[in-house]
């Protein structure tokens, strides 16, 4: 067994625990054009989801990553396939103001049915967080007080630390999720989270990083730490695995897994986040 | 469940990581925690320093605990830096080390026929299996252009990503039945269950890189994959035993 807790003696046992929810709040969806995926299908990942114990992912499809012209029609018609299962974030393209208006037109008719918040994927898009291209999308956000998860990596001069750090400063009232938690950069992440209440480093990616759990737990608290995969990319049983091996409690296991995306989450989709 | 580990190291890295895991011991401990019952190991030195220096580390390391078993770095041999194949198997045999790895792209030489023949040649015939790392120092096209040359190499292909190598790796398991792949990085969903549906169980080694990976995280996965207990136990140390067996050491 890869801990001594009985969390750990739960997980291992059965591959999920009750009292022990999972909320992943960075997953994708459908094929894309570089890795073979053997469960991208929505059915498919809510079958992983359920051998998981994952209540409830938060995603973008891959499509609406990459395809202006499909946007995120896929992602909504997931969710409304499985809506106990699945919430989506509208994900916006800079680079087609024409189609983000329509997203952000869009927005209200499918908050929080659909949609809990925006994705940004500055890296892929090669448009900075900080650019103007971005503000109508921050905008809604900051005044509603949404999640917004953005892909962040450290150094990168489009969604890096120092990047995250002027949107942070613009936008107090986001729920600011930083996807992959400016992988590379711990300390840089760590202070981030410090210096604003409304970051939360996500660890996806971090499970392959022996030592960033514990890192991140030491230096910026595990209340502040949101579960993640990028399912379909990503095990969850590989990322449970990590959490019961790192030398952490099961307390901090427990804020990582549901406690904090619950106290996120409630507010927005109450009959879908259990108490 | 039982798991033995055919990808891990231990030693300081001249760059400092997140969580170094400096001797045996702190190997050893990791382990422990982690229920890992054995594991075939290297010495970062064999990398970061020189295989000579890296090899003797890691035999004087291991020598006192039969739980862990060794994994030795070689060299082009032209310049007469290591025994010839018959006396460095012997030296294997003496020192518990059950395995080879080799980083050409670091240690600056081709790892093919011209090269490294007569070891390659000598590795066949014993049945000397070779871990090579996609991740640290060996790139996919030496990796297919050495396969090409010794199609009956016994290879154990590590670290093949995250990013699901599986279009790198398949064309490897089809055309070469010594072939194998191990699980560290190997985060896909289903990736496990594809594997052994397409390829069979023997095909795939329990192996988490560590330390830069956690021990658990790939337990966690093969201990859940949707397959049956006996391919279960097969990755988890069933086909590194076999492997080990196999060599004429």
């Amino acid at each position: 067994m890869i801990g001594n807790s009985d969390l750990a003696q739960t997980f291992w046992e059965h591959g999920k625990a009750a009292d022990c929810p999972i909320y992943d709040m960075h997953g994708h969806m459908g094929p894309y054009h570089s890795i073979y995926f053997p469960r991208a299908e929505p059915a498919d990942m809510v079958r992983t989801m359920d051998e998981a114990g994952v209540r409830l992912l938060i995603f973008s499809h891959h499509s609406a990553l990459n395809s202006p012209n499909l946007a995120n029609q896929p992602s909504i018609a997931a969710v409304r396939a499985f809506p106990d299962r699945l919430r989506a974030y509208c994900m916006v393209n800079p680079n087609y103001p024409e189609q983000m208006a329509r997203d952000l037109d869009a927005f209200d008719s499918l908050f929080p049915d659909v949609y809990v918040g925006f994705k940004f994927l500055s890296d892929y898009h090669q448009i900075p967080l900080t650019d103007e291209a971005y503000r109508p999308a921050w905008e809604v956000a900051d005044r509603r007080g949404l999640l917004v998860l953005a892909h962040t990596w450290g150094g990168s001069q489009y969604d890096g630390e120092a990047v995250v750090r002027k949107v942070a400063e613009r936008y107090p009232n986001v729920k600011f999720l930083l996807g992959h938690s400016c992988h590379g950069a711990w300390d840089a992440a760590i202070a981030l989270a410090n210096d604003f209440p409304n970051i939360y480093l996500e660890l996806t990616a971090i499970f392959d990083d022996r030592g960033g759990i514990e890192t991140f737990v030491r230096g910026a608290g595990s209340d502040r730490m949101l579960f993640g995969t990028d399912l379909p990319w990503f095990d969850p049983h590989q990322a449970i695995g990590v959490l019961l091996n790192a030398g952490i409690t099961d307390e901090d296991r427990h804020n990582i897994c549901h406690r904090n995306a619950e106290r996120l989450l409630r507010p927005i989709v109450p009959g879908v986040v259990g108490d | 469940m039982r798991f033995f580990d055919c990808n891990a190291f231990f030693g300081l890295p001249a760059k400092r990581p997140l969580a170094p895991v400096a001797d045996v011991a702190a190997l050893l401990a990791e382990m422990d925690r982690a229920g890992l019952e054995r594991a075939l190991v290297w010495h970062i030195a064999q990398h970061d320093v020189a295989p000579q220096t890296g090899n003797a580390m890691l035999a004087e390391a291991i020598a006192p605990y039969s739980r862990l078993y060794g994994c030795w770095t070689v060299l082009p041999n032209q310049a007469h830096e290591f025994p010839p194949p018959s006396l460095l198997f012997k030296q294997m045999r003496e020192a518990r080390v059950v395995g080879l790895r080799i980083f050409p792209s670091s240690h600056r030489y081709l790892a093919n026929a011209v090269s490294m023949g007569e070891l390659f040649e000598a590795m066949v015939a014993a049945r000397v299996p070779l871990f090579v790392s996609v991740h640290r120092g060996m790139a996919w096209r030496d990796v297919y252009d050495l396969l090409a040359e010794f199609p009956e190499l016994t290879c154990v292909i590590c670290d093949h990503g995250v990013w699901g190598e599986d279009r790198m790796f398949r064309p490897l398991l089809e055309r070469y039945p010594n072939v194998h792949v191990d699980t560290a990085q190997y985060l896909l969903d289903g990736g496990i269950e594809a594997l052994v549906s397409d390829y069979g169980a023997s095909r795939v080694l329990f192996g988490s890189g560590f330390p830069e990976s956690y021990f658990g995280g790939m337990m966690m996965a093969i201990k859940h994959a949707r397959i049956p207990q006996e391919a279960k136990e097969m990755i988890a140390f069933r086909n590194l035993e076999r492997i080990i067996e196999e060599a004429w050491l």
